[in-house]
């Protein structure tokens, strides 16, 4: 269910202002132009929360407000009073009617979504039912909260490859001021920051509507097995442990921040459907791979594409868990009747050769080879059993 | 509750730079600087009107406050600067803001000077003079000035925004 927010403003101004400060959280904004059309609303939508201004025509904030407190079905609705009409008097006078919070204008947008957060579990569009699943391709922020440069210097290095910008801050006072200005997609932060701030850190981060739902991985030696238990129970997303290994820590981001990862492994170029192994595929790598085959082939079939190519030109490593892999690839293709060829190098044209299995396959060197004989329209050359 | 004529220039001065201040630095991050206030004319020669004047179209935001202490804050500038408040606030490019048309500019005016002279009446009312503020009004046009009522006080401060000039006009008048 949509929290619904109820902004009653005469300022058509205030309205979009409201509406732009929530437009990445999963609410609803409504709108009422004075108190009357603001009761008439909120007995008819029910909103989590009220924005009330003071000064309206047809029928001021504080009519509305007392008014509302004193309808048995409407009280609860918390309030919070969003006006220029501020003074120590007027502010205890409208209090005592019954408000939860109240915001002078001027106010910045940050501070509305920070008290609206306090009495509604705002989350991020991202978390909600519209989102589009991110790709490892996206760019994305990643803030590392860690006092040793060496380290942080092994982040940066271990993931350049990727389009993810690593911002580094060396205390937790920099780290709340950056969340501030810019939420990050994911923050890791050092587990042996002195005094335990790592920790306070994590609880501030989690309190803050902006970072609630941000993903923390705690960063810490392989060893300090005290320190990790701790995090988890916390409830750190995920443990990275160093010496950092550079792969694990790239599959806990993507896991983490639900990143879309089959461009890895499949794309179509040419009309042509491409399942590729990469150089180091683990068996996490195995994993991926096999969830996404169905899916993504039944998807190119469906876009009308009737010819593949099992793309391992790249790959260095070569045992039964991928042959299996490879089987229920040519399987699926069989099924949906894509004609396929195999691309490979020197190294896995011999492997192959070794397997009873496998040593039928038959490979091209190159994927504009492949490419160019699928053109041609021949059979496929591997056959499975 | 102190009288308003206890009530110094220079509080008057400070309140309404601080109000402009604030509202310009929360809402636009753009710093407001009182401009050294000229010599008023002498009443006999002096066109009181002419400090107000900003070349060209003009948008003025007018709001109200009523209650120990009443007056009227206009806020003078040019209808360029106007768009560009707009445009800030409502997130609008400057097409969008041609296309919605004059009404959503004096909406965003109304609400800038809404602020500006909330913030100012606020620092009064804690200073003991209660009162409450009225509904903005818009006024546009070039080449006018607004004359007030003689019982009136009227002082005039202009304001450098970024390469903008702003002009807060305050009339003042004892509350009954």
């Amino acid at each position: 269910m949509r929290y619904k927010i109820l902004t009653v403003d005469d300022s058509k101004t205030v309205r979009i202002i409201v509406k732009k400060a929530f437009k990445t959280y999963d609410c609803e904004i409504i709108e009422a132009a004075n108190g009357v059309e603001g009761l008439a609303t909120a007995a008819k939508e029910n909103p989590d929360v009220i924005l009330l201004d003071v000064t309206m025509p047809v029928m001021d904030g504080v009519e509305m407000l007392t008014k509302l407190k004193s309808d048995p079905a409407l009280k609860a609705i918390p309030v919070i009073m969003l006006t220029a009409e501020g003074g120590r008097d007027n502010v205890l006078k409208i209090a005592k009617i019954g408000v939860r919070d109240y915001i002078v204008k001027p106010f910045k947008e940050d501070l509305l979504v920070e008290k609206v957060g306090r009495i509604i579990d705002l989350k991020p569009i991202s978390e909600g039912d519209h989102a589009k699943t991110k790709s490892i391709f996206d760019p994305a922020t990643i803030l590392v909260v860690e006092d040793k440069p060496a380290i942080l210097q092994q982040i940066q290095e271990g993931i350049k490859h990727t389009p993810w910008k690593i911002a580094g801050v060396t205390a937790t006072g920099e780290a709340i001021d950056y969340c501030s200005k810019t939420p990050p997609d994911l923050i890791v932060v050092s587990l042996s920051l002195p005094d335990d701030a790592a920790f306070t850190l994590f609880r501030l981060l989690r309190t803050n509507v902006k970072t609630k739902y941000t993903p923390i991985f705690g960063l810490v030696v392989k060893t300090d097995l005290a320190v990790q238990q701790q995090a988890q129970q916390v409830g750190f997303s995920a443990i990275v442990t160093k010496p950092i290994e550079v792969q694990d820590l790239e599959a806990k981001i993507a896991k983490a921040m639900n990143l879309d990862t089959s461009q890895r492994y499949f794309a179509t170029a040419d009309n042509i459907f491409i399942m590729r192994l990469p150089e180091n595929t683990s068996p996490a790598a195995l994993v991926e791979v096999a969830n996404y085959l169905k899916p993504k082939t039944a998807e190119a079939v469906d876009s009308g594409i009737y010819r593949a190519v099992i793309d391992l030109h790249e790959l260095k490593r070569f045992d039964m868990t991928i042959i299996k892999l490879l089987f229920n690839t040519m399987q699926v293709f069989r099924e949906l009747a894509l004609q396929y060829v195999l691309v490979g190098n020197a190294q896995i044209v011999t492997e192959c050769k070794g397997f009873e299995d496998t040593k039928g396959w038959q490979f091209f060197d190159s994927l504009d080879d492949a490419k160019t004989h699928l053109a041609k329209g021949a059979p496929a050359l591997a056959s499975a059993t | 509750m102190p009288a308003i004529d206890q009530v110094t220039d220079s509080v008057f001065r400070d309140t309404i730079t601080r109000a402009v201040h604030d509202v310009f630095k929360t809402m636009f991050s753009l710093p407001a600087v009182l401009i050294d206030q000229p010599e008023p004319p002498a009443p006999e020669t002096g066109d009181p009107e002419q400090r107000v004047l900003i070349d060209g179209q003009l948008v003025v935001g007018t709001v109200g406050f009523i209650g120990d202490i009443s007056g009227l804050i206009y806020l003078y500038m040019s209808a360029g600067f106007a768009n560009h408040l707009s445009g800030h606030l409502l997130g609008m490019s400057p097409e969008e803001l041609d296309e919605a048309g004059d009404e959503v500019v004096n909406d965003a005016v109304g609400e800038i000077t809404n602020m500006t002279v909330g913030t100012f009446k606020n620092q009064l009312c804690d200073q003991g003079f209660s009162c409450k503020l009225t509904i903005p009004s818009i006024l546009r046009g070039s080449n006018f000035s607004i004359a007030p009522i003689t019982s009136a006080t009227r002082r005039i401060y202009r304001f450098q925004i970024a390469e903008h000039v702003l002009v807060a006009d305050l009339l003042m008048k004892q509350g009954d």
